[in-house]
This record gives C-alpha cells, sequence and structure tokens, in this order.
C-alpha cells in the first residue's frame, strides 16, 4: 500500500467517525424525540380510555372489572404498569408483580385536571414515563399509566448500531474501492520510482512497463528515453575515462622507463630534503639500494654541500645549483639541483621539493686535469723558448747599439742600410715576441676561464680605482695615436667585491680595442650607478661594427672583418675574455654600435651576490645552454 | 764582493740571464750557476749570495722546495730570491709567496724591469 495512501486514509477514517458519529448521534435524537412523543401520545390514548370506560366501574367500586381491563391494556407494547386510584389517592387496581414500588406513593397523591406527564424513576426496574388522566375530572379518580422509558433507549441503541453498521459497511467498500483505485495509479508511479532507482544505481537495461497513454505513461517513456541518453552519455563517458586512464599508464610508464634508463642519476627530495624517489641509474653510482635512500633525509646520505644546493633550489626557483658530490668507487659525480615549482606558485614562495641530476664525471675531470696539466706543460714550453728569444734579441739589439753600431765607421751605403734594416728588424722580432707573449696569455686565460680554474678573489674594489688604474696602463696606447680620453665617472659608486685584476684586464681590454679601431675623434669611458648595479661603458668614434658581426666579436677568436684580407692586430680573444670574467660575476656585456661612426661596449656588474661562493656555483638559466653545449 | 746565483736547469735560460747580468759583473758583483736545487743549496751555504735567481720548473727538486729550504735555513745570511714562473698555473703565485720567496717574474721578462729590480736590491748603479 502506497504511503499517500496510508497517510489519507487515517485522515478519511478519522474524518468518517466524526460523521458517522455525528450521523449516529442526531438520528439517536431525533428517535428518542419521536419515540417519546409517541409513548407519550400512545399513554396518553390508553389512560383517557382507561378513565372513560372506567369511570362506572370505579363508581361501584368493581375492581376485578377494573383489573381485568388494566390487564387487558398491559399487554400493548411499551406499556409497563397500570395502576387506577380512587379520589383519596387509594390505588384500587394494579398491574404491578408481585409488589407495588414504594416509589408510588409520591404520585398516586398527583390530582391534575388534564392528562398529565411526568418521569419517574423506580428503583430496580428503571425510567418510566407516567400519564396521568383524571376521572370523571378527578372525583372518581385517576388512571396511571406507565411506558417504560429503557424500551426507547434500547430500541434507539439497535437503531444507531444498525445505521452505524450500515455506514460503516458502506464506509469499508468504499476503502476497498478507493483502494483498488489509488493502487491502480500509484502501481506504475512505483514501478517508475524503482526504476528511477535503479537508474541512480547505473543500471540502465532493466526494463519498466507501463503502457499507459496517461501522464504516467509519458512521463514513463521520457524517462526510458532520458535512460538511454544518460546511458549512451554514461558510455561515452566511461570510455572516456578508460581511454585517460590507458593514455595515463602508457605515460606514466614511459616516464617512469626514461627515468628508470636515464644515464645520469636521478633524485627527488620534498621540501624537507627528505628523498622521496631515486633511479637505478642513482642507487648503482652509490652502490646502494634503492631502499637505502627512500625516505632519509639527504644530508645523511650525501653531506652537508649537497643538502645546502637541495635547500637552496627549492627556495629558489629561478636558479640552478651545482655541486660536486663523491660517488662510490672513488668517482666524482656532478649534482644539478633545480626546485621542483608547480606553474601556479609565486617564484618566491616554497616549491614543492627539488629534482637533483647527478652526472658522473670522473673522466671529464680527468680530461679536464689532463687539459690544464697540458695546458701548464704548452705555456711552460712555449714560455721557454719565447723567454730566450726575447731576451736574447734584446741583449744583441743592447749590443749592436752600445758596442757596434757606434763604432761603425764607414760611408759605404750598403752598411749603413743594413744597420737601417737589421734595427728595423730586430724591432719586428720584439713586438712579434710581444704579440706571442700576449697571444698565450689570452689562451691560458681563456681555457682557465672556461675550466674553471681560475681563483677568484674576493676584496672591496673602488670601481673608480680599477678605471684609473686600466686607463694608467693603457695610457701609452693614447699617446702613440694622441687620442684623447674623456672620462665621466660617478664620484659616488658603490664598492663592489670581487676580483680587481680581473675587472682591470676587462676595462684594459675595452680600452685598447677602442684605441686600436679608432684613428681619429676620442674615447670616452662612463661609469655610473643603476638600482642593483654599476654600469661601465667604453665609447669611441672609430671604425664601428656592423650590424652582422655584432653577435659574434664576443665569441673566441672572432674579428670582425675579413681576416684574410685586413691583417688582424690582435688575436680576437679579448672581449671572449672579457664576457666571461663579466659574466662570472653574473653582469652582461654587450655592445653598441653603428658601422663608420664608432662603438660603445657596456658591461654591468651586479652589487649583490657578486661574492659568489666557489663551491657552489649558481648558474642562471642564461648560462646553463652555454654550459651543456 | 756580492754575488748572485741562477738557479735554471735550461742552459739557454742561464746563459741569458748571464748575460743580461754582464753589467753588474762589469760591476765586480759575481754571478753564480747551478743548474739544479741541490747544487744551489751547496753553492748557497759555501758562498752566501745576496740574490738568487730561482726557476720554479725543475727536475729533482723544484723552486718552490729549494726556496722553503733556503728561507727555513736560520744559520744562514738571508738571500732575496726571485723567482722565475712560467705562469702556467695561477696558484704559482700564491705558492712562491707561501716558499718565502721575495718576489717573482714570469717568463719571457723584459730585461729592462729586471736590470731595475736587481739594482735596487744590490743598491748598485749601473749609470
Ligand atoms: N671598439 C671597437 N671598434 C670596432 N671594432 C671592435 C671594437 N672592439 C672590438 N672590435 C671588433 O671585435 C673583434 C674582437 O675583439 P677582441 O678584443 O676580442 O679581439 P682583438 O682586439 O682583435 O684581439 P685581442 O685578443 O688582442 O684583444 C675585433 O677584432 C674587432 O673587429
Ligand atoms: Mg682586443
Amino acid at each position: 500500500m502506497s504511503k499517500l495512501f496510508k497517510k489519507t486514509l487515517i485522515m478519511i477514517v478519522i474524518l468518517f467517525m466524526i460523521i458517522a458519529f455525528t450521523i449516529a448521534i442526531s438520528t439517536g435524537w431525533n428517535l428518542y424525540n419521536d419515540l417519546l412523543q409517541e409513548y407519550k401520545s400512545k399513554g396518553t390514548a390508553i389512560a383517557k380510555s382507561i378513565a372513560s370506560s372506567s369511570i362506572e366501574t370505579l363508581l361501584n367500586r368493581d375492581a376485578s372489572t377494573i383489573q381485568a381491563m388494566i390487564d387487558r391494556f398491559l399487554e400493548i407494547s411499551g406499556v409497563s404498569y397500570i395502576f387506577v386510584v380512587d379520589a383519596n389517592g387509594e390505588i384500587i387496581s394494579h398491574t404491578f408483580v408481585p409488589t407495588i414500588p414504594e416509589e408510588i406513593s409520591k404520585i398516586k397523591n398527583d390530582k391534575p385536571k388534564d392528562t398529565y406527564v411526568k418521569e419517574i424513576v423506580f428503583e430496580n426496574m428503571g425510567i418510566f414515563i407516567d400519564i396521568t388522566s383524571p376521572i370523571l375530572e378527578g372525583i372518581a379518580g385517576y388512571v396511571h399509566v406507565g411506558m417504560d422509558k429503557s424500551n426507547i433507549i434500547a430500541q434507539i441503541k439497535s437503531a444507531m448500531l444498525r445505521q452505524l453498521l450500515l455506514i460503516s459497511l458502506i464506509f469499508i467498500f468504499s476503502i476497498i474501492i478507493a483502494y483498488m483505485l489509488v493502487n491502480k495509479v500509484s502501481q506504475p508511479l512505483n514501478a517508475l520510482t524503482d526504476y528511477a532507482k535503479k537508474l541512480t544505481l547505473h543500471d540502465f537495461s532493466s526494463p519498466v512497463d507501463i503502457k499507459s497513454d496517461d501522464e504516467i505513461g509519458l512521463l514513463a517513456n521520457t524517462m526510458k528515453s532520458m535512460a538511454t541518453d544518460l546511458h549512451e552519455v554514461f558510455d561515452r563517458y566511461e570510455q572516456a575515462i578508460n581511454d585517460a586512464i590507458v593514455e595515463l599508464q602508457n605515460t606514466l610508464a614511459y616516464l617512469t622507463a626514461v627515468i628508470d634508463n636515464m644515464a645520469d642519476g636521478l633524485l627527488v627530495t620534498d621540501t624537507d630534503g627528505v628523498i622521496t624517489h631515486v633511479n637505478p641509474a642513482l642507487s648503482h653510482m652509490f652502490n646502494m639500494r634503492e631502499s637505502d635512500f627512500i625516505g632519509r633525509d639527504c644530508r645523511s646520505i650525501f653531506g652537508d654541500k649537497f643538502a645546502e644546493i637541495v635547500e637552496k633550489s627549492i627556495t629558489n626557483s629561478e636558479e640552478i645549483f651545482t655541486t660536486e658530490i663523491e660517488l662510490a668507487q672513488k668517482r666524482i659525480g656532478k649534482a644539478v639541483a633545480t626546485g621542483i615549482h608547480k606553474d601556479t606558485i609565486q617564484s618566491d614562495e616554497k616549491g614543492i621539493g627539488a629534482v637533483i641530476l647527478i652526472r658522473d664525471i670522473t673522466s671529464e675531470k680527468e680530461v679536464d686535469r689532463m687539459k690544464t696539466d697540458f695546458i701548464s706543460t704548452v705555456s711552460h714550453e712555449l714560455r721557454t723558448p719565447l723567454t730566450a728569444v726575447k731576451g736574447f734579441t734584446e741583449i744583441i739589439k743592447k749590443r749592436l747599439e752600445d758596442d757596434i753600431f757606434p763604432n761603425v765607421t764607414t760611408d759605404n751605403k750598403r752598411v749603413l742600410k743594413s744597420i737601417l734594416r737589421i734595427r728595423d728588424n730586430i724591432n719586428i722580432i720584439l713586438s712579434e715576441g710581444e704579440r706571442l707573449t700576449a697571444l698565450i696569455n689570452d689562451v691560458l686565460d681563456i681555457s682557465k676561464l672556461e675550466a674553471g680554474r681560475i681563483d677568484w678573489k674576493l676584496e672591496n674594489v673602488r670601481p673608480a680605482d680599477a678605471i684609473e688604474q686600466a686607463i694608467i696602463a693603457t695610457s701609452a696606447l693614447f699617446e702613440q695615436k694622441k687620442l684623447p680620453l674623456i672620462k665621466d665617472i660617478d664620484e659616488n659608486l658603490p664598492e663592489i667585491i670581487c676580483d680587481k685584476d680581473r675587472i682591470i684586464q676587462v676595462i684594459i681590454n675595452l680600452l685598447s680595442n677602442a684605441v686600436k679601431f679608432t684613428d681619429s675623434g676620442s674615447v670616452t669611458c662612463r661609469a655610473q650607478k643603476l638600482e642593483d648595479s654599476i654600469l661601465v661603458s667604453i665609447s669611441d668614434t672609430g671604425t664601428g661594427i656592423s650590424e652582422t658581426e655584432k653577435d659574434h666579436v664576443f665569441e673566441k677568436f672572432r674579428q670582425a672583418g675579413d681576416t684574410l684580407t685586413d691583417k688582424p692586430t690582435g688575436t680576437g680573444l679579448g672581449l671572449s675574455i672579457c664576457r666571461q670574467i663579466i659574466e662570472h660575476y653574473g653582469g652582461t656585456i654587450w655592445v653598441e654600435s653603428e658601422l663608420g661612426k664608432g662603438s660603445t661596449f657596456y658591461f654591468t656588474l651586479p652589487l649583490k651576490n657578486i661574492n659568489d661562493v666557489s663551491d657552489i656555483s649558481k648558474i642562471t638559466y642564461n648560462n646553463i645552454e652555454k654550459e651543456y653545449k | 764582493m756580492k754575488k748572485i746565483l741562477i738557479v735554471d736547469d735550461d742552459p739557454i735560460i742561464r746563459n741569458l740571464l748571464e748575460q743580461i747580468l754582464e753589467p753588474f759583473a762589469e760591476k765586480d758583483i759575481e754571478i753564480l750557476i747551478a743548474e739544479n736545487g741541490l747544487v744551489a743549496l751547496d753553492i748557497i751555504k759555501e758562498k752566501q749570495p745576496e740574490l738568487i735567481f730561482l726557476d720554479v720548473m725543475m727536475p729533482k727538486m723544484n723552486g718552490f722546495e729549494v726556496c722553503q729550504k733556503i728561507k727555513n735555513n736560520p744559520t744562514d745570511k738571508i738571500p732575496y730570491i726571485i723567482m722565475l714562473t712560467a705562469k702556467g698555473q695561477e696558484t704559482d703565485k700564491e705558492k712562491a709567496k707561501a716558499s718565502g720567496a721575495d718576489c717573482y717574474i714570469t717568463k719571457p721578462f723584459n730585461i729592462n724591469d729586471l736590470l731595475n729590480k736587481v739594482s735596487e736590491i744590490l743598491q748598485v748603479n749601473l749609470n
């Protein structure tokens, strides 16, 4: 039975009961009044007829006749008792069996002028309607007829019962019919509800057969088509999800395979430096098992320096930190740490961990060492003969100038010409010796810079001092070409911490280039403070550099112009060395130039971060490309 | 009489230095020659020179070791030591300082600079 029906049923039953009882009560009341009226008139009629017919007998005092008469009337239904009293109230005859009730004494003396009705209660007998009728206006006496009131009540009761029964029957019957009707409506609704429940459990295949063409049938049809649509959509999504899962698994498997097959060791830590992942290459490098790493603090396994770069990379997303690390079997690795940062995270916020790549650089180190050894050997081997060549040439020159030439006293033109030639030639040997020395120095510098073999001094440097020293060192060049040097140096430049000799080297290189490529005009040296760096520029009014050459002048052995036809007056290493030095300090060097009008070389030196920690090198993204080239 | 000692394994460089220092020889300064560190130590003990030119790259005993030995000998008069380096390594400068050298000159050197330096040390006027 549906809940809806149950609820309404209760309401209906209550309503029905109220209605049924009201009807029954009103019916009973009516019936009671009717019956009472009927009894009264009946009793009155009886009393009157007895009264009229008993005058004579009473006067004759023929009690037995009266008795017989009243006995006859007693048979009429509803009549309970009859008694006759004389004018004095003496009971002449009565129908009470076996005895006269005591309560009669209350009424036997009533002397109404006309027929009179009143109620009387006899103990042990019930309630009666007593009708008194005077005989011969009371002279002959009175007749009392008692109608039993309990009879009325019994009648009313049975009548009411019957009525209730009937109404109840009708009610039950109608309820049954209503139930059947409701059921007929709610059954398809229930079926639909069940169906909908199944749909929510994604059971789209279960059937629902409601084939009526009313609203419910319509609803059922709509739901059915909705279910098919849903089924399709769900199928599609399920397929899509399955595809995505497969793809994800493939990607994961692919990534895992890539990571596992990397030649470099890979290690991932969380933000606390606890190791969360290592690849087989890494385990192999340290001759440990994977389980030996996972969950442990990287400091406890790899030491402080390593932990430091991990920490730095986590807090700094822009930069990459490297350090060397000892591997198993006396091998050496280079660890490169990068912070893992989600795109959504701001660069200054803490990332979610760090990735560290470790490459075995034992052989590179060995090559490096060999290279350095080679460089120092070659440099020694070149310098020693060069020293001899230069030294002896100078001695020869000196001896010639001091001892020989002054003593040649001849007018022989050939001899005099030879003396001039020898002087020239010796000067050429000397200057070429100088060039060779400069070349060797530059080559050594650049290879040391590239091998990271330079010990950078850390000292407080006043930029103005460095510039001044560079100017002094190049003053001879300016004098030679008679070029003026204009200085525009900010008095209040802050001190920087760097290797003074290296900065001087950069400025000397730029100044000597400016003089070298300028024949007339002037050279200007400027220095000023920017927001967080110092900007130095050296401008000239010389040949300038073409747009295409501009990109290459900082490369090794690159010289603008055609090196085959224009005899190069240098080795093309100067600017390359400058760039190496400036970039070591995190600065930049660049050139602005117009062919024929002159060039300006700029470099910046950042004020902070300049004191680089030597064994933890910080590489900006800009440089890392170069690192791996 | 003042003495200058030249320590170099390379005979050509020894010869060059000898010729460069000729003006001092003319001023009655004795030029001594040693072709390796051991010989040099013997000569130093015997002759006690005021100035020593010491090459770094030498077989058997390199210039730094020789320099250390000389400077750590308290009994003798301590000479002025000029190291001759080939500028192979940046650290040479520091090593020279650490071993006690008074100054160092990279090859190839400038003759006039060298002469000026020597006359300053020995306080001999060449002109
Ligand atoms: N101020 C300048 N004006 C014009 N061209 C210049 C200037 N500075 C450099 N260049 C060009 O850039 C090239 C590279 O300069 P770089 O200083 O590296 O080498 P270099 O001066 O030729 O040789 P060195 O190694 O002796 O310095 C030069 O050969 C020249 O063509
Ligand atoms: Mg140059």
